[in-house]
């Protein structure tokens, strides 16, 4: 309880109060820029955390990881492109909804799911860390392999359209995720000898291309049609209604990303991921998602924003990050020669629980920057769209190029934006694409592992109660539909 | 019937087995590189082959653009436009000046975006053309420290 009421009391120095605020602006901008995510964001901050306070340096990688993650939802919502890979499910009923002139409403409730996500996790985070992190290492390769099946059983139903299509393209990002060395045996893949290729196809350009030059694509094509957009509702903000309609859906969101933000390596992406998806499942007009359905922004920001306190459990408590950008904040933690460990809890919880209170400030403070920022971030889609299109090129490139400072980054992100384009005018859409790229190598890794596990014996995976669990929810996932349809036809 | 629907139908029935037939293109030769991936021995291999996965992955998508053709067919409604052809020019442009300049490849290929929209005036292009692309730069060369690639025109700027 000491520990509770100290750590709080760090926030009363004037000092950090001011870090945090210029980190959570910063953070913003850096997650609302497509190509810089929030661990490049803390990667690029941590060395001039060297030479501040533990407490300090160490509450401002967090104060970036949460709003970026955050901030990842601007430019989905107002131009197609994912800041960060987690807002990739944010675009599917963001930009529709900002089309319809009301990218303020998508905004509002994005700031909303965001913090309410970010703040239970923080609570979650200060309640039940020990517990939560020994629940998760239960988790052995082949329930981590079931999870991640699980999450890509999302495919079939994601983006509307054809399921088959969307297993189709799904497959497709899944395969493109096999370029370059093997981890598991060291072999070459798809290389064709090039060493650029080597470590593989990064996430990043592609969804870049897919979204937002692929967007600006299709957006060329409609303004033969004179698109107008209806700009007296762009900026305004979401009802009481809207909240009413969607709090179960944030709070359902905001378990789900805790949760998965505990299982190392996880993190934001697939947390939102599955959350947008239950968020259809649940949802009593599934058939809106994809053209605006304010449940599928809350569904996948209450979930990102929910995994970062989450994936702060076992990188305080275990050492082990839950996610890239927790990677960087363990590495600050060393920088400092703080041990992450079980005994964070019990040798340093003054610091643990300061790092906690200032997580706490920053998703409240980014819910007032977020609300307010949100008229003027609306009046982006207030832009001429001559202006508008080819600035996003612009950004487009140059961010897939910022990335990792190479040309190949900006040849995928083209490349891609011309596979989207076409992908999409033959009905397949373009987020199965995303999303298999980033959970295709994670899955091939746990099944390889699994198979090192169960000597491989697959038809040993549904002995494990966990991952039968999982596998029995991917199989309803998939199927449940189509089978309740037919025992339904059979019976009338 | 009008010239654009005549074609557009007959476009559709060449797109609906065209599509498939590409990705069963795409497929066998994916599958053909597979082939040429190195094996490991039993001890080594840890779980499954490297080609193992790929394969599966090939077959998968081979049923699936099966059912596509069977059950799903590929239906698309109208022509590719003409600024979308343009765009695809300005890319293939902005491929072929990147050669010489990064910036000056960015710009131009910028310019020529903002022409295939319709309204044209000069400060669209004073915006797009100039005002965007230096700040963009500034903000990824002194902010992020993001350097771009040497050209005849960041030369001026790194020296």
């Amino acid at each position: 309880m000491d520990s509770f009421i100290t750590g709080l009391l760090a926030l009363a120095d004037p000092s950090l109060v001011v870090l945090l605020i210029a980190a959570t602006l910063g953070g913003v901008i850096i997650g609302a820029l497509p190509g810089l995510n929030a661990t490049t964001g803390a990667a690029l901050l941590l060395p001039f955390t060297i030479t501040m306070e533990p407490v300090a340096a160490i509450a401002v990688l967090t104060a970036i990881y949460c709003s970026a993650t955050f901030a990842g939802a601007i430019t989905a919502i107002l131009i197609n492109t994912p800041g960060t890979s987690a807002s990739a499910t944010t675009c599917l009923d963001g930009f529709p909804l900002a089309q319809k002139g009301e990218a303020g409403r998508a905004l509002g409730l994005a700031v909303v799911a965001s913090t309410i996500g970010g703040v239970c996790s923080v609570i979650v985070l200060m309640l039940a860390a020990p517990l939560l992190a020994r629940a998760a290492y239960s988790f052995a390769p082949p329930e981590y392999f079931a999870l991640t099946l699980f999450g890509l059983s999302m495919l079939a139903t994601i983006g509307g359209g054809s399921p088959i299509k969307n297993i189709l393209a799904g497959c497709l990002g899944i395969l493109v995720s096999t370029i370059g060395i093997d981890l598991m045996t060291g072999v070459e893949r798809f290389t064709f000898d090039m060493s650029v290729l080597s470590d593989g196809i990064g996430f990043v350009p592609v969804m870049i291309g897919v979204f937002g030059i692929s967007e600006m694509l299709v957006q060329i094509s409609n303004s033969q049609e004179g698109l107008e957009r209806i700009k007296l509702k762009a900026i305004k903000l979401p009802s009481k209604a809207d909240y009413i309609k969607v709090w179960k859906t944030i709070l359902r969101s905001t378990g789900i990303g805790t949760f998965i933000g505990i299982l190392p390596a996880e993190g934001a992406t697939v947390a939102s991921m599955i959350g947008y998806n239950e968020a259809k499942r649940w949802s009593k007009t599934p058939e809106e998602f994809g053209k605006g359905a304010i449940e599928g922004i809350a569904g996948s920001e209450a979930a990102n924003n929910s995994a970062t306190g989450g994936a702060m459990v076992p990188t305080l408590a275990l050492g082990i990050p839950g996610s890239p950008t927790a990677a960087v904040i363990l590495a600050g933690l060393m920088v400092h020669g703080l041990r992450p460990g079980p005994t964070m809890f019990t040798e340093q919880s003054d610091f643990a629980f300061s790092i906690f209170w200032s997580m706490m400030f920053v998703n409240l403070l980014f819910l007032g920057v977020g609300l307010y920022g949100a008229k003027i971030f609306a009046r982006v889609t207030l832009v001429p769209v001559q202006i508008l299109w080819p600035c996003v090129f612009i950004f487009s490139v140059v961010g897939a190029y910022a990335l990792d400072q190479s040309m190949m980054d900006v040849w995928v992100a083209l490349g891609s934006g011309v596979l989207g384009y076409f992908m999409r005018r033959y009905g397949f859409s373009v987020v199965p694409l995303a999303i298999g790229l980033i959970l295709g190598e994670i899955l091939e890794q746990r099944f390889g592992q699994s198979m090192v596990m169960l000597k491989e014996q697959w038809w040993l995976l549904p002995t494990r109660p966990l991952t039968l669990f999982f596998l029995v929810l991917t199989f309803l996932a998939l199927f449940g539909k189509p089978i309740w349809n037919r025992i339904k036809q059979l019976r009338t | 019937m009008d010239s654009d629907l005549k074609q557009s139908i007959r476009g559709a029935t060449l797109e609906t087995w065209l599509v498939p037939l590409v990705i069963l293109i795409f497929c066998g030769f994916t599958y053909w590189l597979t082939t040429e991936f190195a094996r490991m021995p039993p001890i080594l291999k840890r779980g499954i082959q490297p080609s193992d996965f790929p394969q599966l992955l090939i077959a998968l998508m081979v049923g699936l653009t099966a059912l596509i053709a069977w059950k799903d067919p590929i239906r698309v409604s109208e022509r590719i436009h003409n600024p979308t052809l343009m765009a695809f020019g300005m890319i293939g442009a902005f491929v072929l000046l990147v050669q010489f300049d990064f910036f000056f490849a960015l710009t131009v290929s910028c310019l020529g975006l903002t022409l295939l929209w319709k309204k044209r005036n000069w400060y669209t292009f004073l915006i797009v053309g100039f005002l965007v692309p230096i700040g963009v730069f500034f903000l990824f060369d002194q902010v992020f420290e993001v350097r771009f690639p040497r050209g005849f025109l960041t030369n001026l700027w790194y020296g």
